[in-house]
C-alpha cells in the first residue's frame, strides 16, 4: 500500500493505483478528458499534469500514467503544472465551437468546465477554426464532429470495452476523425453510452436533443425497468415530461453503461411524442370519469361479483411490470378478501423456472455483473446475453479481455460482441452439454467428492459418456477445469424446467473441487424475482386462469399493469374468455388491448412517477426515486399552454398500490410509502424479505438473498437424466424469444424504440431448411392450430438443428399456437415467395 | 581528398545494384556460415555486438548489443524481428541508397540477428515511396532462399527465419519503433508507451526487437572482422564503425557518402561534398534529420559522431545533413519542417496534434508579415510544453524552432519588424 503526499495531505492507496485515482480519494479532481475508469488510461489528452516533486519522478507529468509510489510528493496547483493545463485547454479551445449556447451538452460539459476552471477567456490564436463533415449515426446519436476534442474516449468505449467495430478514429494529426467508415446506423445497441461519456457535444442525446437544459431538469436515481438486471440510471424530466435517461453509476450492476433500450425506451411514460400513447384518464365503460368515481365505480363492481358468486371468482393478475409494493398490495388483497391468485405468469414452465431459480440462488453462489467481469470462464447456458438482459453481455466481454473463456450452449445463433465457443443445442440438451463440460472438468477432482455430490457426478458421467461432442469441447473442459472463478449465467427463457436447478447443481459441484464458482440467471423481467416467491408454492399461472373463466369459475379480472393479449399464445381462445368476463379492471400506464376492453380503467404511475421498489434477477433490492410527478408533458403543440386549469392534466395517476388500496376501499393511511411496503412485506410473509425491514434499502441497494439455499447433500438433480427425449420426431420446437428491440411491451409503448428494432425474421437450422425446402431470405407460412404465421428466414449453421427461432416481434401476429410449447412438422412449413 | 575503407558501400555501383555472387566475392555469408552454420552460440553473437560499440542508426543510438540483450532467455515464442526502413526523417536518404547498393548486407544482418535472440520471422518494413528497394528486397529475398541463407533450416542447421516485405501505409509516426509494430499487426500506428518494451511484448505480446536497416547491415561484418577492428574505423577514439552520411543542401556534390563515424562537419562539407555552392556561404545546417536542432559556423568542425554532437547539445540523429547558406531564409526553413511535423503527427495526443499546427501557424504569420513580437515567447513555450507530450514526435519537431529563436532571434524579429520575410525582398519578390 504505497503511501503518498499530494497538495500536503497524505494518503494510501492499493498497490497499481494512479496518482490521478490516489488525489481523487482525498477529495481532489484532477482535470481529466481522456482517463475514464472503465476504460482505463491512456495518457492522451494530457489534461491531468501534475508537479512530481519528490520521489521517483520529477517534473510535469501525466497523474493518469503513473502509478502511486511510496514517497512521492505531488503538487496539482504548482505553477508550472497549472501553466501547462492551461496551455492544454487553449490548445483544445483552439479549434472547439464557442456554440455552447446552441449546444445540447451546455451545462453538463467537461470542457466547458474545465475551461472555465483554467481561465481560458481569449483565443490567441489567429488561424482558422478546423471544419468537419458530421455524419448520421443512426436514431439515436447526434454527431457533431467540430467539437470534438480527440480524447479517444468514444472509440475506446465502443470498440475496446463494448466490442463493436462500426465507430473508431480515422485519418490523422489535426484531421483526426471519429465516426463511421461512411454514414449509417450505430450497429452497436450500447451506442447511447457515448452521449455519457463524450466530454464534450461530439455525441449529444437525438431523442432529447434541444427540448431543455440540464439545469432545468428534474432529476433523480432510477432503475432501469426493461430487463430483470435493474440496471441504476438517472431519470431526467422537464415540463411534466421525460426527456432523457441516463446511466447512473453502480460497481456491482452495470458499473457505468447502460443498452440503447433502457436508455432511450422511456417515451411511454409520456404517451409517445403526441402524448396520446397513454392513458391518463380513469374510464368507466369506455367514458372518462374523476378518480373517486372510478374507485366507488369499481369496488362497487366487485362487491356485486363477489355477492353473486363468491370473492373466489375475482382474480388477481398481475406481472413482473409492478413494483414491489404493488406486488406486495396484489398478494395483502388477495389475502384479505380470499381474491383468487395474485396470478403472475403466463406460462406455467416460466412461473416454475423462475422459482426454481430463485430458489436456487443464495448469498453464496449468486454472481454479481461485477464477479462475471472478474470470471476466468463464463459458462452461459439457454441464454442470449444481448437480447435478454443486454449490460450482461457486456459484463461478460469484460470478463473475456481479461482472458477468460466463454461458451455458450445455446439453440440460437447467438451474436455477441466477443469470441466465444458456440455449441448449437436444443433446449433439451442444453444440459447434456452442460453435463459434459462440467463433468469432464472436475473429472480429476471428482474420487474425493462426497456421497450426494458423488452420485450427482455420475449422472453427469453418465449422460455425456457414450455421446459424441463436438470439436473443441475438450479444451473447454480444460480451461473450466483450470479456472479458479467460474460462472454460469442460465438462462429462464427457452430452456427446459429442471435447466436452472440443474445450473444450480453444476456450480455447487464446481465449488466443491475447490473453486469460487457463481451462479447468474436471467429472468424474464424487472420485478420477476420477487413474483416468482409472491405466486406462492402452489403458483396460480394464467393458463390456469382462463380454463377458470370458461368453465365460469371466475368471472371477474383486475389486471394490474399486466396484459395477456402481449403474451398468451392463443389469442383466439383469450378473446372468448375475456368476452366472457362480468368484470374487467385494469390498472395500467400502458394502452394495452386489456386497458381498450376493460369496463373500468384506472391509469398507474410509471416508475418516474412514484418511489419503487424493485428486486433484480440476483435478489439485489434497489429503489427507484420520483423524478417527477408526471401528466401530460407540456411540450409538443402550443407553448405556453393556454389552457389554464386548475389542475395538471393527465395527473390522475397514481401508484398501482395505492389504487388497489382505494379500490378495496383500504386507503392506507399514511403517506410513508415504506410503512405500507413493510406492512405488505410482513403480509406476503416471506422470510427473504425480512432484511428490507429496516428500509436501508433505500439509500444503498442490498441483496435479500438467503446466506445458503440448499443445504449440503441436497441435489435438487440426483437421478433424471434430463437429456432423455431431448429431440423429438414431432418435428420442430418452436422457440418464442426475446430481442433487445421490438419485442418488449417497451418497444412497442415507446416510439423512442421503433426506430432501433429491425425487421423480424425467423432463424432455422441448414439441414431443417433443406428438409422444409426453404432457403435463406425466403418468406415462409408456418401453419399453426389458429392461422398462418409468415416470415422471413434466416437459414444458418449456428442455429440448432431441431428448433424455429421466431422473435416475439410487435410487427407479427405470432399468438396463434394453443399452447407456449409448440412442435412444428416440417411439412407444415411452406414458401410463400422466393428470396 | 582522404580515402576511408568502405564496409557497407563496398559492392556500391554506380548504375546498378551488387547480385549475390558479388556481395559473396567480397565476403558474403561468411558470417552466417561462421556463425550459424558454425553452431556458435547466439550469445556469443550478442557478446561481439555488444562490445563492438555499434549503436543503432536509426537516430537514438542506443546500443545493439544491449538491446538484444533485453530479450530474455527464458522469453516466449516466436520471437520476430522488424528491420525498420520507413526512413521517414526529412532529409534522410540513406537506407534507400544502402538497398539499392547492396541488399544482402542487409539480408545477412538480419539473420544474424535474428540468430542472436532466435527469432523465426523477420518483417522488412518500408515505406511506399521506396517500392523500387521493396521488389529489390523481395527479389534478392527469394536469391537468398534458393541459395538456402533463408527459410527452414538455414545452411542445414535448426534454425530458421524467413522475412516478409511489409510495406508501410506511409506515414512519419509509422517509423517510431512501438508504432510500427501496432502498424505490422493491421492496427492505428499509435506508438505506445513502453513498459512492456517490445523485446518483452511486441508484436503480438511476443519478444521483438525493431532495428534500423544500416544498424543491420553492419552485423555481418562486424562478425567476421571482430569488434575491434569494428572500433577501429571510427575516426573517434570512442566511436564505432562507419557511417552513411546523407548531405542535402546548398553543396555542390549532395548525397551519401560512407566515411568513418566521427568525420568532422568541416571535412564532410569541404572535401567530400565539394563545398558550398558557388556564391554560398555556411550559415548552418541541421545535422541529423529535421528533429535535430540548428548547428551553426561556430560548430563547423565538430565531429559528426553520437557524443560529440551532445556535447555541443545537439544530436547526430540519422546523420542528415541538411545544409543551408546565407541566402536562405531559415524561418521559412523551419516553416516547412513544422509544416511536415504537424501534417505527421499521429493526432493521440493534444500538445503534438494542436501544438504543431499552432507553431505553423505563428511561424506562417511571422514568414508572411503577420508577425507580432508575442509570438517569440509563446514559440519558446510552446517549444518546451511539447516536451509533455506522449511521444517524441513533437519534442524533435520542437528542436529546429528553439534553435532557430536560440540562434536566429534577430533574424525572426527582422520578419517581425519589417512585416515580411528580408530574404523575399532581396531577392526581389
Amino acid at each position: 500500500m504505497p503511501r503518498l503526499v499530494i497538495d500536503d495531505l497524505e494518503v494510501e492507496v492499493p498497490k497499481g493505483s494512479k496518482v490521478i485515482d490516489a488525489a481523487e480519494r482525498l477529495g481532489i479532481v484532477i482535470p481529466r478528458f481522456c482517463y475514464h475508469e472503465a476504460m482505463g488510461a491512456v495518457g492522451a489528452c494530457r489534461m491531468c499534469a501534475v508537479k512530481f516533486v519528490e520521489g521517483p519522478f520529477k517534473g510535469v507529468q501525466m497523474s493518469c500514467m503513473i502509478d502511486a509510489r511510496d514517497g512521492m510528493v505531488v503538487s496539482t496547483t504548482d505553477e508550472e503544472a497549472v501553466q501547462f493545463r492551461k496551455r492544454v485547454i487553449e490548445l483544445l479551445m483552439k479549434n472547439h465551437p464557442l456554440d455552447c449556447p446552441v449546444c445540447d451538452e451546455g451545462g453538463q460539459c467537461l470542457l466547458q468546465d474545465e475551461t472555465w476552471s483554467s481561465g481560458h477567456a481569449i483565443r490567441r490564436f489567429k488561424g482558422k477554426k478546423r471544419t468537419y463533415r458530421d455524419q448520421y449515426l443512426g436514431p439515436y446519436i447526434q454527431h457533431e464532429m467540430n467539437r470534438c476534442i480527440h480524447c479517444y474516449r468514444c472509440s475506446r468505449f465502443y470498440q475496446e470495452f463494448a466490442g463493436y467495430r462500426d465507430l473508431g478514429p480515422m485519418q490523422i494529426a489535426d484531421n483526426l476523425y471519429f465516426g463511421r467508415f461512411s454514414d449509417g446506423k450505430l450497429e452497436s445497441p450500447f451506442s447511447g453510452n457515448l452521449v455519457d461519456i463524450c466530454p464534450t457535444g461530439v455525441y449529444t442525446d437525438k431523442t432529447a436533443r434541444f427540448k431543455v437544459r440540464r439545469w432545468d431538469l428534474r432529476r433523480a436515481p432510477s432503475v432501469c425497468n426493461h430487463c430483470s438486471l435493474g440496471c441504476n440510471t438517472v431519470g431526467n424530466a422537464h415540463y411534466r415530461g421525460v426527456v432523457r435517461v441516463e446511466a447512473r453509476y453502480n460497481a456491482d450492476v452495470n458499473g457505468y453503461f447502460i443498452c440503447d433500450a433502457g436508455r432511450f425506451g422511456f417515451s411511454y411514460a409520456n404517451g409517445g411524442a403526441d402524448h396520446k400513447g397513454r392513458p391518463w384518464r380513469p374510464m368507466v365503460e369506455g367514458s372518462a370519469v374523476s378518480a373517486q368515481k372510478a374507485f366507488a365505480e369499481a369496488a362497487e363492481a366487485l362487491e356485486r361479483v363477489s355477492r353473486k358468486y363468491g370473492p373466489g371468482s375475482i382474480a388477481a393478475v398481475g406481472s413482473h411490470r409492478n413494483s414491489l409494493e404493488t406486488q406486495c398490495m396484489l398478494n395483502r388483497m388477495c389475502r384479505a378478501k380470499d381474491w383468487g391468485g395474485p396470478v403472475f405468469y403466463f406460462d406455467p414452465a416460466q412461473l416454475r423456472k423462475t422459482r426454481s431459480a430463485v430458489e436456487s440462488l443464495d448469498g453464496e453462489i449468486a454472481a454479481s455483473m461485477r464477479e462475471i467481469e472478474n470470471a476466468d470462464f463464463v459458462l452461459v447456458a439457454g441464454a442470449d446475453p444481448v437480447n435478454e438482459a443486454g449490460m450482461a453481455a457486456l459484463a461478460i466481454r469484460q470478463a473475456g479481455r481479461k482472458k477468460a473463456s466463454v461458451v455458450v450452449i445455446d439453440p440460437r445463433p447467438v451474436d455477441l460482441p466477443f469470441d466465444f465457443e458456440h455449441i448449437a443445442a436444443v433446449p433439451g440438451e442444453i444440459e447434456l452439454y452442460m453435463a459434459a463440460v462440467v463433468g469432464k472438468a472436475v473429472e480429476r477432482d471428482a474420487k474425493n467428492l462426497e456421497k450426494n455430490a458423488a452420485g450427482f457426478y455420475r449422472n453427469l458421467a453418465a449422460g455425456w459418456g457414450n455421446r459424441e461432442l463436438p470439436a473443441g469441447v475438450s479444451t473447454i473442459c480444460d480451461h473450466l477445469g483450470s479456472s479458479k472463478k467460474p460462472v454460469i449465467v442460465c438462462g429462464t427463457g427457452i430452456t427446459r424446467e429442471t435447466t436452472p436447478a440443474f445450473a444450480a447443481d453444476c456450480v455447487r459441484l464446481l465449488r466443491l473441487t475447490g473453486k469460487d464458482a457463481r451462479l447468474f440467471y436471467f429472468m424474464p423481467g424487472a420485478g420477476s424475482f420477487s413474483t416468482a416467491i409472491l405466486s406462492g408454492d402452489d403458483g396460480l399461472d394464467f393458463a390456469q386462469l382462463v380454463g377458470d373463466i370458461e368453465n365460469g369459475a371466475v368471472r371477474a379480472l383486475v389486471l394490474v399493469e399486466s396484459d395477456p393479449f402481449h403474451y398468451y399464445p392463443d389469442r383466439v381462445r383469450l378473446d372468448a374468455a375475456i368476452s366472457k368476463l362480468d368484470l374487467l379492471i385494469a390498472i395500467d400506464y400502458f394502452p394495452t388491448e386489456a386497458v381498450n376492453r376493460a369496463h373500468i380503467f384506472y391509469p398507474s404511475s410509471t416508475i418516474f412517477e412514484t418511489d419503487s421498489t424493485y428486486v433484480n434477477q440476483e435478489g439485489r433490492v434497489q429503489f427507484a426515486r420520483r423524478v417527477h410527478y408526471g401528466g401530460v408533458p407540456i411540450w409538443g403543440g402550443e407553448h405556453p399552454p393556454r389552457d389554464y386549469r386548475n389542475f395538471a392534466p393527465g395527473s390522475d395517476h397514481l401508484p398501482a398500490w395505492r389504487v388497489l388500496s382505494e379500490i378495496a376501499g383500504e386507503p392506507v393511511a399514511g403517506s410513508e410509502q415504506g410503512d405500507i411496503l413493510m406492512d405488505c412485506v410482513s403480509a406476503a410473509g416471506h422470510s427473504t424479505f425480512e432484511g428490507l425491514k429496516d428500509g436501508n434499502y433505500r439509500d444503498a441497494a442490498m441483496r435479500i438473498l438467503p446466506g445458503k439455499a440448499a443445504p449440503e447433500g441436497q441435489w435438487t438433480f440426483g437421478s433424471v437424466g434430463p437429456w432423455i427425449g431431448s429431440k423429438s420426431s414431432e418435428g420442430l420446437e418452436l422457440l418464442m424469444v426475446e430481442w433487445m428491440f421490438g419485442t418488449s411491451e417497451f418497444s412497442l409503448y415507446s416510439d423512442t424504440l421503433h426506430a432501433g428494432a429491425s425487421e423480424p425474421y425467423m432463424s432455422m437450422n441448414t439441414k431443417d431448411a433443406e428438409r422444409a425446402g426453404v432457403s435463406d431470405g425466403d418468406i415462409v407460412a408456418i401453419e399453426l392450430d389458429n392461422g398462418t404465421l409468415e416470415i422471413a428466414v434466416s437459414v444458418s449453421n449456428r442455429t440448432a438443428e431441431g428448433v424455429l427461432v421466431i422473435p416475439r416481434h410487435q410487427s407479427i401476429g405470432w399468438r396463434k399456437m394453443k399452447d407456449f410449447s409448440v412442435w412444428v412438422p416440417a411439412e407444415k412449413i411452406g414458401k410463400t415467395a422466393p428470396a | 581528398m582522404a580515402q576511408y575503407p568502405q564496409v557497407l558501400f563496398k559492392n556500391r555501383k554506380p548504375d546498378r545494384v551488387a547480385t549475390l555472387e558479388e556481395y559473396r566475392e567480397s565476403g558474403g555469408y561468411e558470417a552466417l556460415e561462421k556463425f550459424v552454420g558454425g553452431g556458435i552460440s547466439p550469445g556469443e553473437v550478442t557478446r561481439l555486438v555488444g562490445e563492438s560499440g555499434l549503436l543503432g542508426r536509426g537516430g537514438a543510438g542506443f546500443p545493439t548489443g544491449k538491446k538484444w540483450a533485453a530479450v530474455q532467455e527464458s522469453g516466449a515464442f516466436p520471437r520476430y524481428l522488424a528491420a525498420n526502413a520507413d526512413e521517414m526523417e526529412p532529409g534522410t536518404f540513406k537506407d534507400r541508397v544502402l538497398l539499392h547498393a547492396d541488399p544482402h548486407c542487409v539480408i545477412e544482418g538480419m539473420a544474424l540477428s535474428a540468430y542472436a535472440f532466435s527469432a523465426s520471422k523477420g518483417f522488412f518494413f518500408v515505406r511506399p515511396s521506396y517500392e523500387s528497394s521493396a521488389a529489390i528486397l523481395e527479389r534478392e529475398l527469394e536469391i537468398a532462399r534458393q541459395a538456402g541463407f533463408l527459410g527452414n533450416n538455414i545452411l542445414g542447421t535448426d534454425f530458421s527465419f524467413d522475412v516478409v516485405v511489409h510495406r508501410s501505409g506511409g506515414r512519419y509516426i509509422c517509423g517510431e519503433g512501438s508504432a510500427l509494430l501496432n502498424a505490422i499487426m493491421g492496427k492505428r500506428p499509435n506508438p505506445i508507451k513502453p513498459p512492456p518494451y517490445p523485446t518483452d511484448k511486441g508484436l503480438w505480446d511476443k519478444p521483438t526487437v525493431v532495428n534500423n536497416v544500416e544498424t543491420l547491415a553492419n552485423i555481418p561484418r562486424i562478425l567476421i572482422n571482430g569488434p575491434e577492428w569494428f572500433k577501429g574505423l571510427a575516426a573517434t577514439p570512442h566511436g564505432s564503425g562507419t557511417k552513411l552520411y546523407c548531405i542535402s543542401g546548398k553543396v555542390n556534390l549532395p548525397g551519401t557518402v560512407e566515411l568513418p563515424i566521427g568525420t568532422r562537419l568541416s571535412e564532410i562539407i569541404d572535401e567530400h561534398c565539394g563545398g558550398m555552392l558557388p556564391g554560398s556561404e555556411f550559415k548552418a545546417c541541421l545535422p541529423g534529420g529535421a528533429s535535430t536542432r540548428f548547428l551553426t559556423k561556430e560548430h563547423y568542425d565538430v565531429p559528426m559522431d553520437f557524443e560529440d554532437l551532445k556535447a555541443v547539445g545537439n544530436r547526430l540523429g540519422t546523420a542528415a545533413i541538411m545544409v543551408f547558406d546565407h541566402k536562405t531564409c531559415l524561418v521559412g526553413a523551419t516553416l516547412n519542417l513544422m509544416e511536415f511535423f504537424a501534417r505527421e503527427s499521429c493526432g493521440w495526443c493534444t500538445p503534438c496534434r494542436e501544438g504543431l499546427p499552432y507553431m505553423v501557424d505563428l511561424l506562417w504569420r511571422i514568414e508572411n508579415g503577420q508577425g507580432e513580437e508575442e509570438f517569440i515567447p509563446n514559440l519558446r513555450r510552446l517549444c518546451k510544453e511539447v516536451w509533455n507530450s506522449y511521444c517524441a514526435l513533437a519534442p524533435g519537431a520542437a528542436e529546429p524552432v528553439i534553435s532557430l529563436l536560440d540562434f536566429f532571434e534577430d533574424e525572426v524579429r527582422e520578419h517581425i519588424s519589417q512585416k515580411g520575410c528580408p530574404f523575399h525582398a532581396k531577392a526581389g519578390h
